[in-house]
């Protein structure tokens, strides 16, 4: 069976190596005792490590910016997203499919164009490189992902249940919030969590609204490579793998992280 | 007449589409009855009752409990307890808080609510198991507790939508017996859906046949069973034999059809007016086997038949025969009371009685 | 995503039984509507007039409506890029296509433990940020890197320069690329039951004849959604080609931001962005046209 092909299983622990290569290096570099980019067997040193924390430039990315914007861009998206969520999958309503298609635009527009047109609608609002321009940016790509989260999660509940609940005395409103959002949190939180990880890798977005105040870590990253600064790049991006890999593992516990795409 | 009924449906209709809609319908539902909507699907059954718990809006009609007008009544307002066909326990609630919901949304005392639920535990069988969560209870435990959700706020009203339906079939007959004595005991006015007619037969004091959006006939079992008024309730309760006949002869009630195929039979005709075309409705069951021998010929309607085939069911034999080589008759007899083993092509004499011969203008 | 209706009311219901006259889908769905509107509609609009009006170099652009800036595409430097972000984007998507299947494939037919195990090794380069990944690749071809260490290890003589090239801008594309293919397939594949395959092999086929008259033509609508997705991200790169594509392998993306935030030419920038905006669009376009056919000839 094609399925049991040695050939098959070859090529997809090759594909794998490839897709995690440049990931394994990175990490592999971060722990470099000497300052070059490469790969050293020899000997382990945390002293990049040491330096990303030393650097004001790197830590003040990530906790005063990308932590913060990334939280505040995923409780919004999370709001909004399961409020449109919750129209699309329980309503029946005019251009219902169209809203639908809508809703789900900041996905399909290149981040590169999202960005790109948010700079120049911020720029003539002179709001440019402000916090809440980037948290908006950053909500709005984040959306997308929670309404198919929670969509997902929706449909799996049994309409039903609410008709009982509606039956036994509530109201629509607190027969919804009395019996299906229990039943949602693990979607709720999934969504969030895709939108905080949407928001904290974010870059093409970034390159266009941050400002110097609000430098987010994948940005300061990014100019340290076109400036061939030290490892420390290597630690930083070290340090957010690992928090995305944590998110991810915490989103795969609760939820079918595939339905998010 | 002249009591008070406890639920009234006048007039209810509901358009889907230029060319499908259910109703008008009209019925009236006694205090205490046990009540079945019996139909296929797609007949509107349900849609009657979701209208009744106001989860569909009627596009025309009234719907009364207790002289009071219900269909103005948004659906968490109107009180009438409804137990769906696919278990809908809240999953994320114990047995007990399922069987509290109701009473907490309505402010009852904590104290109170735990003595009625416990009470309806016990009413339900399932005393103990309170603490369950519903994925740790059986099918027919989840059911229970589903009825014991409505049942606990004392409605003055029980609709239930094939609540058995997702049960097996053993399971379905076990609570078929306690749902009837459930229902006797509590004398709760209930409407039962079904499609299955062996249901509304055992349990209902009166049963609705709908076909196509209309009511056919209210009656009770019975009736229902024994005198049809269309070829469709005819069909849909028990099965019968159908045979489109012409009176050709009458003396009072008693008359003499023949079939299209030419069979002569003696029938009663009860109904008034003129009619020519009928159609003759045999159950199986009135279809008697005759000994072989002289006497045969003197009783009415006795026939020669030949065996067709033979299905064995156990406590039943089905039989096809062949009347006179011109009708088919499926006859249903019981193993124990049939003399020798039949088989096809057998001869046979079969005689059915002129009042079980029921009569249905065409 | 399918509606499931608690109960539908229409307006004259929802009067007759005293309600609120708002649906209450109004509610839920306008706050995203408005965000939509105010955060997206809007600038996109911005961005569509500003591309008409002509750039000065004082006021960055005057409100005087011009098509010199479309003009400026059709020069010969731009039609390269447009060919060459193009060009990158159909060899990116081929090759995605070529690693995909095994991919996904492996994917849709595999314990639901190594799926989860799986899943989370293809997901996770895809969510970590962009930068990362370019860094890496960095790492394993600069003359320095972990590569020419190997080739160096070996004895073999000059190191490769790898970077700065169309070539790896492509390797760093389709590894970031890759997921976004496999995920569609894979679920097409898992629709195709495997007691389908099981028959063809009954009946005398082999691995590659399965694949090559079941497998692929069952999961067409994949492949398309595959494609669509996969065409669509790497022609509008940015970080990718400016990190590793040097001076010589430029792409749309990096022309755009060039001229937002360097040369500030608002108006020719706007231009090239509603010209990516078209190419997106007419790729959806043709991707949903071949995606129904490919369903229409189940």
């Amino acid at each position: 069976m094609l399925r049991d092909s040695k050939v098959l299983k070859t090529a997809v622990v090759l594909i794998y190596m490839a897709l995690l290569a440049p990931i394994v290096v990175v990490v592999g570099v971060s722990f470099n005792p000497s300052s070059s980019y490469s790969v050293d067997l020899h000997g382990i040193s945390l002293r990049w490590y040491r330096a990303f924390f030393a650097s004001s430039a790197f830590t003040d990315s990530l906790f005063m910016v990308s932590l913060p914007v990334a939280l505040a861009s995923s409780i919004l998206a999370t709001f909004l997203g399961t409020l449109a969520a919750i129209a699309i999958v329980r309503f029946r309503f005019v251009a219902r499919e169209a809203v639908e298609a809508a809703f789900m635009l900041p996905l399909l527009i290149p981040s590169v164009l999202l960005g790109a047109a948010l700079y120049l609608f911020f720029a003539r609002l002179n709001m440019s490189g402000s916090f809440a321009a980037i948290i908006i940016g950053h909500m709005l790509i984040g959306v997308p992902y929670v309404i198919r989260v929670t969509a997902a999660g929706l449909v799996g509940i049994n309409p039903a249940i609410e008709e009982a609940a509606i039956n036994l005395g509530c109201s629509p409103a607190i027969a919804f919030i009395k019996v299906v959002l229990p039943l949602l949190r693990s979607s709720l939180f999934s969504g969030a969590i895709f939108s905080f990880i949407v928001s904290f890798s974010d870059i093409n977005v970034a390159i266009f609204l941050a400002g110097p105040r609000t430098t987010t870590l994948p940005l300061h990253i990014f100019s340290e490579i076109q400036w061939q600064g030290e490892p420390t790049i290597a630690a930083a991006s070290t340090i957010q793998i690992i928090l995305v890999t944590l998110m991810i593992l915490a989103v795969q516990k609760f939820f079918r992280i595939r339905l998010a795409f | 007449m002249g009591t008070r009924a406890s639920l009234e449906i006048e007039g209810l209709v509901k358009r889907y589409s230029s060319d499908v809609q259910i109703g008008p319908v009209s019925f009236r539902v006694e205090e205490g009855e046990f009540f079945s909507l019996l139909g296929t699907s797609g007949c509107g059954k349900t849609t009657i009752l979701r209208c009744i718990a106001g989860f569909e809006t009627p596009d025309e009609g009234r719907i009364i409990l207790n002289g009071e007008r219900l269909d103005t009544k948004a659906p968490h307002k109107r009180g009438v307890g409804l137990v769906f066909q696919n278990l809908t326990l809240f999953p994320h609630l114990t047995a007990a808080q399922n069987i509290g919901f109701g009473l907490a949304l309505r402010k009852v005392p904590a104290a109170e609510v735990g003595r009625r639920v416990e009470a309806m535990l016990e009413l339900v069988g399932l005393r103990g198991l309170g603490a369950r969560m519903p994925n740790q209870l059986s099918g027919g435990q989840q059911q229970r507790v589903a009825l014991a959700r409505s049942l606990v706020l004392e409605p003055p009203l029980m609709l239930m939508d094939e609540p058995l339906s997702s049960l097996d079939l053993k399971l379905r007959l076990q609570m078929r017996e306690e749902l009837r004595q459930l229902q006797r005991r509590l004398h709760k006015t209930t409407i039962f859906v079904t499609h299955d007619q062996g249901e509304a037969l055992a349990l209902s004091d009166r049963i609705a046949v709908l076909s196509v959006g209309r009511i056919e006939q209210i009656g009770a079992p019975a009736e229902v069973y024994a005198a049809p008024v269309s070829c469709f309730v005819a069909d849909f309760i028990g099965s019968s034999n159908l045979l489109a006949s012409e009176i050709v002869a009458r003396r009072g009630e008693e008359v003499e059809i023949v079939t299209a195929a030419g069979l002569r039979l003696s029938a009663r005709w009860r109904a008034n007016g003129d009619a020519r075309a009928v159609t003759a409705l045999i159950r199986p069951d009135a279809v008697r086997l005759l000994p072989e021998g002289p006497d045969g010929a003197q009783v009415p309607n006795s026939f020669a038949a030949r065996v067709v085939d033979v299905t064995f069911l156990g406590e039943d034999i089905q039989l096809r025969v062949t009347v006179e080589e011109k009708e088919t008759l499926l006859i249903c007899q019981k193993s124990a009371g049939l003399p020798k083993a039949l088989s096809p092509s057998q001869s046979l004499r079969i005689h059915v009685e002129p009042s079980d011969i029921f009569l249905l203008s065409r | 995503m399918s509606s499931q209706v608690i109960y539908s009311s229409s307006p004259a219901e929802r009067r007759a039984a005293g309600r609120a006259q708002v649906a209450p889908w109004v509610w839920l769905a306008g706050p995203y509507a408005l965000v939509l509107f105010l955060f997206l509609a809007i600038p996109l609009c911005n961005l569509v007039v500003l591309s008409l009006f002509r750039y000065s170099a004082t006021s960055i652009w005057t409100p005087e409506l011009t098509a010199s800036n479309y003009a400026r595409i059709l020069d010969g430097f731009y039609i390269a890029l447009t060919l060459r972000s193009l060009w990158i984007g159909a060899i990116t998507t081929a090759l995605c296509v070529v690693l995909g299947y095994p991919l996904a494939y492996f994917l849709a037919r595999c314990s639901p433990r190594a799926l989860s195990l799986g899943l989370f090794l293809l997901v996770l380069p895809l969510m970590v940020s962009t930068v990362i990944r370019a860094f890496g690749w960095i790492i394993l071809l600069g003359r320095e890197g972990a590569i020419n260490s190997l080739l160096r290890a070996l004895g073999i003589g000059e190191p490769l320069g790898m970077l700065y090239s169309e070539g790896s801008v492509i390797v760093a594309l389709v590894q970031y690329v890759l997921p976004l293919m496999v995920l569609p397939l894979m679920a097409a594949i898992e629709r195709i039951p495997l007691s389908l395959e099981e028959a063809a092999v009954n009946l005398g086929s082999s691995a590659a004849t399965v694949f090559r008259r079941l497998i692929f033509p069952l999961s067409l609508p994949g492949l398309v959604s595959g494609i669509l997705l996969s065409f669509t991200v790497s022609i509008s790169v940015v970080v990718t080609p400016a990190l590793l594509g040097g001076r010589k392998v430029r792409m749309f993306g990096n022309e755009i931001y060039d001229q937002v935030v360097t040369a500030n030419n608002w108006p020719f920038a706007s231009s090239l962005a509603v010209m990516m905006i078209l190419l997106t669009f007419l790729a959806i376009a043709l991707g949903l046209a071949a995606g129904a056919r490919a369903g229409r000839r189940r």
